[in-house]
């Protein structure tokens, strides 16, 4: 052979990336028979991370899907119009009936019910009539003794009612008995316990009473002002589009004032609540996902570490760099398809396990099947984070020098990872990003999470290598065991590193979620019945007022009352725009969703503030001028001299706003956004609502004394109001902590996996120690030290870091005016944290004692 | 005695290797000139850190000369990037090594066709079941390492480093962690295959018999060669380390613990 020849044979012959990538595959397939002995820990915590997300997901899909296929069920209709206060004109009823294939009507309203039995007792129900033709969609499913399922006609001059089951026991009546409610008397002839068009109602005061609607206006509770919500529902006629029907609708009543939604939205508020939790929850997985992150990391850098010689020899039989990234690249994705796999399928099965419990609660059958989009989202995040995560030692494993085969050659530290690999990794972190903000929709929420937990995993890390830093200039502590373990804290290749910032992480979404829900609760159940009402009285007519006041002050206990006339109203047009219009900020979207209480007052309510404009003067009879509320008013961007429109009881009203004020509603005292000028308001019917602060023991007493001389007045007991709320909370708490704990169990399982990766070292520092006469508690007491120590400053950086979140979410997102920081959720979460770290260590020091010291110092 | 420039299939000039280390710059190799022929058979000598190890790392494309020039089959190494070694390595180089590293994942025949794989060869499978063959490892193609003694261990990276048909082959101590008897199997392998493929041989050894196998024997200390001779006219051999004969592990640190 000639020089030539051999040079030829040295100049690189290109071969294709196809064939690289075939070559680097097959060499996996021979690597993986290795087994997965080094990845359990990367599998589970990619398993984890992925089937929290999936699970999220097919969940909130799975329940969207049941809401859009239950929607015309839910609605009522294929549309519903909704007006307060007052029915539909026999004008708009008869171009209803007229515009539409069926038309059904109700009524929902609280109401007193009182059981006509004898020492029968009082209990605030929600009232619902409905006409013969209801439920138009859906299944009503009632208990009666009779054939019809719906007897609530008339029958001899009396009309039925079908209840809740709970107010039977809670009356201690039967089916038979006569129910009052205001002045007319129902005979119960069964039970409901499923409305076809009722969604979620998570917030309900009372037990559900339905009767007919045409028993309502016999009943003396349809005054004008009174708190009435009217639904027609409706079919549209043959062939036509519900855009169309709509635009219709508007053209023919234009000022109608009334809520106007179809089966695209058949429920607003489920399908936003369904939706903001799931985002939530997602961004809780994803966090348990990053935590498995660095588990994931430390898994392939030791089985990198493992495979050093390997490397260097195929280096040696002339594989290039790129060979080597490719073969170790194809090793590890393929072990993660595995564990995001199991994680999707386990994921799949949440809405199979859950979703009868959540079909009871949601009223709807939840959508079956796979929800792929779902599980494609949490299988994009796992590929994603396991890039992230193995990309840099992947990186670093290629640049191991092939020479470190040869004996006598000093081992050298691998390269610095190449620049394309820096790339890739930026690549990846960047998509991984983006998914999180447009894979889950979250918007500014989830920007805020991927620079929260970007900025989390730096300072955690920061923190870790200073911890590490401050070990090593400690002034060397006197006690050898203490000596020992402060020396492991920065000993090359220690785990404190990721174990602080795993195990800190999982932590401090623990205590971040403690600290926002233990505020909200504090808020709403610890803080304020101190000074809440006892009872707010609704529906009390104008023409009750004065002898309400009376009977109210004159009842033994009573110590302040406040009254004030109310109706409810629709922002319609602000400056002549319409909402939709505008361009409003989400967190005051609230305020042109639905029917916003509005009151009148020549005075400014107690205790106001004006903070821009000024009052009107107490005589004011000019034009309607409003007082707004200022928070709102800022955020809309909008103060005295703006205009804005309210429709009253189906008439527009415009009004000039003369000054704001801000409302602390935590006070639970009556307020309003809008309050407006005495005059035109004051026309309109109304009706009060009373606040009555009390003695408690005397609460039954006016309960039943103010039914029984109004019996159209409905009192509400405000500490059942907030004692359904907290449950309400409790039970969103409890979910989120469950989903919140997956990254504690994510940090767990780096933490394992830390201890693990220590235990030949451990192993061998044991039996050292042994051998210069140390006692086996000597050696328990120095690892435990370690892992102690460890514990505690992740405990203690999660604490600091988690109340800072909590505090931000609270103040910024959820606008809480006064945090409390909660002692004991944190430190119980901190403690458990060093408690479970330090099991942990004892594990593996325990089985690191039991070496026999002779054969360990022969071999190694 | 030297080869001249144009035949020869090792060509040394002025070669110097430097390390930087935390304690400053550490000479390695301090100018070593040095020509061997095709089909040549040298073996390399010297205490430990002499810098032996160095040189056949330079030689293999493994570290790069930080002064001098190293041409091998003609080809100037420090002319080729990293893919274009790899590829050198691949297909003109063979190295055997004292600790054998095959990959434990692959079975033998796996081992030996891993270069012949790199090289895109067709023939992979046949080629290195051949070369097994040749070694009378025939019978063991589907073992894995861990199920092969050293001495078959060693036949198998020997298949494995003559598979690819190189131009050259490197050995570090081939026999260095075998018994006397198995060892001297191994050299005799070595050796039939080096005539029968009319490969280039430098082989670093402390056993001085194996260095008398070769026609030349260089010796090297502290970074330059001190003596470059014919075997039967190599004047240091009786001074080295007695310990470090066939049938004794040499350097193993099996010896340094109680």
């Amino acid at each position: 052979m000639t020089d030539t020849a051999l040079q030829s044979a040295v100049v690189p012959g290109r071969r294709g990336g196809g064939s690289t990538l075939a070559l680097a595959w097959r060499l996996a397939r021979r690597e993986l028979r290795g087994g997965l002995g080094g990845f359990r820990v990367f599998l589970l915590c990619l398993l984890l991370g992925v089937a929290a997300i999936a699970a999220v997901g097919s969940l909130s899909q799975a329940m969207l899907g049941g809401l859009a296929d239950n929607g015309r069920a839910l609605l009522g209709g294929d549309v519903e119009l909704r007006v307060i206060h007052r029915p539909a004109t026999p004008e708009q009823l008869a171009w209803l009936e007229e515009n539409s294939s069926r038309l059904s009507r109700a009524a929902d309203m609280r109401a007193m019910a009182r059981a006509e039995v004898s020492g029968g007792g009082r209990r605030l129900v929600e009232l619902k009539a409905v006409d013969g033709a209801y439920p138009l969609h859906g299944i009503l499913s009632t208990e009666t003794s009779g054939e019809d399922p719906l007897p609530l006609a008339a029958e001899e001059g009396v009309w039925g009612a079908l209840v809740d089951p709970a107010l039977l026991s809670r009356l201690d009546i039967a089916v038979g008995d006569s129910l009052r409610i205001g002045s007319l008397s129902y005979e119960v002839r069964g039970t409901v316990s499923r409305e076809p068009d009722r969604a979620a109602q998570a917030f309900t005061l009372g037990p559900r009473v339905l009767v007919h609607y045409d028993s309502l206006a016999e009943t003396g509770l349809e005054q004008p002002g009174s708190l009435i919500y009217y639904q027609y529902r409706l079919d549209l006629p043959e062939g036509e589009s519900t855009a169309d029907w709509r635009r219709r609708v508007d053209r023919a009543f234009p000022d109608a004032g009334w809520r106007v939604r179809d089966i695209n939205r058949a429920a607003p508020g489920v399908d936003r609540f369904i939706v903001q939790v799931s985002l939530f929850m997602t961004l809780v997985g994803l966090t348990a996902l990053l935590v498995g992150g660095v588990g994931i990391a430390n898994a392939v850098h030791a089985f990198l570490d493992g495979k050093r010689n390997t490397i260097a020899t195929l280096k040696c039989l002339g594989a290039p760099s790129r060979l080597i990234f490719a073969t170790y690249l194809g090793q590890v994705l393929a072990l993660a398809l595995l564990g995001i796999l199991g994680g999707v399928a386990l994921g799949s099965l949440a809405p199979a396990v859950a979703g009868p419990l959540l079909a009871e609660r949601l009223n709807f059958e939840l959508s079956g099947g796979l929800q792929p989009s779902a599980l494609l989202l949490a299988a994009v995040f796992g590929l994603l984070t396991t890039l992230v995560f193995t990309l840099w030692p992947l990186a670093r494993a290629q640049g191991i020098p092939a020479g470190s085969l040869f004996r006598e050659v000093v081992q050298r530290s691998a390269s610095r990872p190449p620049a394309w690999a820096l790339l890739a990794l930026g690549v990846s972190g960047l998509l991984l990003a983006l998914t999180a903000v447009y894979g889950t929709d979250g918007g500014d929420v989830a920007v805020g999470f991927v620079v929260g937990a970007v900025a989390a995993l730096l300072v955690f890390r920061l923190a870790a290598a200073g911890i590490a830093w401050a070990a090593r200039r400690l002034p060397r502590p006197r006690r050898p065991d203490l000596r020992l373990a402060v020396a492991n804290l920065y000993r090359p290749g220690a785990s404190t590193g990721s174990v602080v910032t795993s195990l800190g992480l999982g932590l401090t979404v623990l205590v971040t979620i403690a600290l926002i829900e233990g505020n909200l609760r504090h808020q709403v159940v610890a803080q304020l019945p101190e000074e809440a009402p006892g009872f707010y009285f609704i529906d009390i007519q104008p023409d009750q007022v004065e002898r309400f006041d009376a009977l109210v002050a004159a009842h033994p206990g009573v110590e302040a009352m406040e009254r004030v006339p109310m109706l409810r109203g629709r922002i319609m047009r602000v400056n002549g725009l319409r909402p939709d219009e505008m361009n409003v900020a989400p967190d005051v979207a609230w305020v042109f969703r639905g029917d916003r209480g509005v009151t009148w007052s020549a005075e400014p309510p107690a205790g106001s503030r004006i903070t821009a404009g000024e009052w009107w003067p107490p005589d004011y009879s000019g034009p309607p001028l409003v007082s707004l509320e200022a928070g709102i008013a800022e955020r809309i961007g909008i103060g005295p001299g703006d205009r804005i429109t309210v429709n009253l009881l189906g008439r527009d009203l415009e009004a000039e706003i003369a000054n704001l004020r801000p409302v602390d509603w935590s006070e639970l005292s009556i307020n309003f956004v809008m309050v407006f000028s005495p005059g035109l308001v004051q026309q309109a019917p109304q009706s009060h609502i009373a606040t009555v602060t009390l003695d408690a023991a005397q609460e039954e007493a006016l309960e039943a004394a103010v039914a029984d001389a109004f019996p159209n007045v409905s009192a509400v007991r405000v500490k059942e109001a907030l004692e359904s709320l907290a449950q309400m909370l409790r039970a969103i708490a409890t979910a989120v902590t469950l989903t919140a704990s997956v990254t504690v169990a994510a940090g767990l399982l780096v933490l394992a996996g830390a201890v693990a990766a220590g235990q030949r070292r451990r192993v061998y520092d044991a039996v050292v120690l042994k051998v210069l006469g140390a006692r086996r508690r000597d050696v328990l007491r120095s690892f435990l030290l370690e892992f102690g120590l460890m514990g505690l400053i992740a405990a203690l950086l999660a604490v600091g870091f988690g109340t800072a979140a909590a505090w931000a979410v609270l103040t910024t997102v959820m606008r809480v005016e006064s945090f409390t920081f909660l002692v004991a959720p944190v430190f119980l979460t901190a403690a458990a944290a060093v408690a479970v770290t330090l099991a942990f260590g004892f594990a593996g020091t325990w089985r690191a004692l039991a070496q026999k010291a002779a054969p360990l110092l022969r071999n190694d | 005695m030297q080869e001249s420039g144009e035949r020869a299939m090792i060509e040394l000039r002025d070669l110097r290797l430097t390390y930087q280390s935390g304690a400053g710059a550490v000479e390695v190799l301090r100018g070593i000139d040095l020509s061997i022929g095709r089909a040549e058979t040298v073996s390399l000598v010297g205490p430990s850190g002499s810098g032996k190890t160095s040189m056949l790392m330079v030689i293999a494309g493994l570290e790069r000369a930080t002064g001098g020039s190293v041409l091998v089959g003609g080809a100037d190494l420090g002319a080729l990037d990293e893919d274009a070694l790899a590829a050198f390595r691949r297909d003109s180089v063979g190295i055997v090594f004292q600790d054998f590293h095959l990959i434990p994942t692959m079975t033998a025949l796996e081992n030996v066709a891993v270069p012949l794989e790199f090289a895109g060869r067709r023939d992979a499978f046949e080629r290195a079941a051949a070369v097994l063959e040749q070694v009378g490892l025939g019978h063991r193609l589907d073992h894995y390492p861990g199920q092969l003694s050293g001495g078959e261990q060693q036949r198998v990276a020997l298949a494995r480093a003559f598979g690819p048909g190189p131009k050259l082959l490197l050995a570090d101590e081939p026999t260095g962690n075998l018994d006397g008897e198995t060892g001297a199997r191994v050299v005799e392998q070595l050796f039939a295959l080096q005539r029968a493929h009319g490969t280039t041989l430098l082989l670093i050894t402390h056993d001085p018999h194996l260095a008398l196998r070769c026609r030349r024997v260089v010796r090297i200390g502290d970074g330059v060669i001190v003596e470059d001779a014919p075997a039967d006219e190599a004047a240091a051999l009786p001074e080295l380390p007695a310990q470090a004969a066939v049938g004794t592990p040499s350097g193993a640190a099996a010896a340094a613990r109680p």
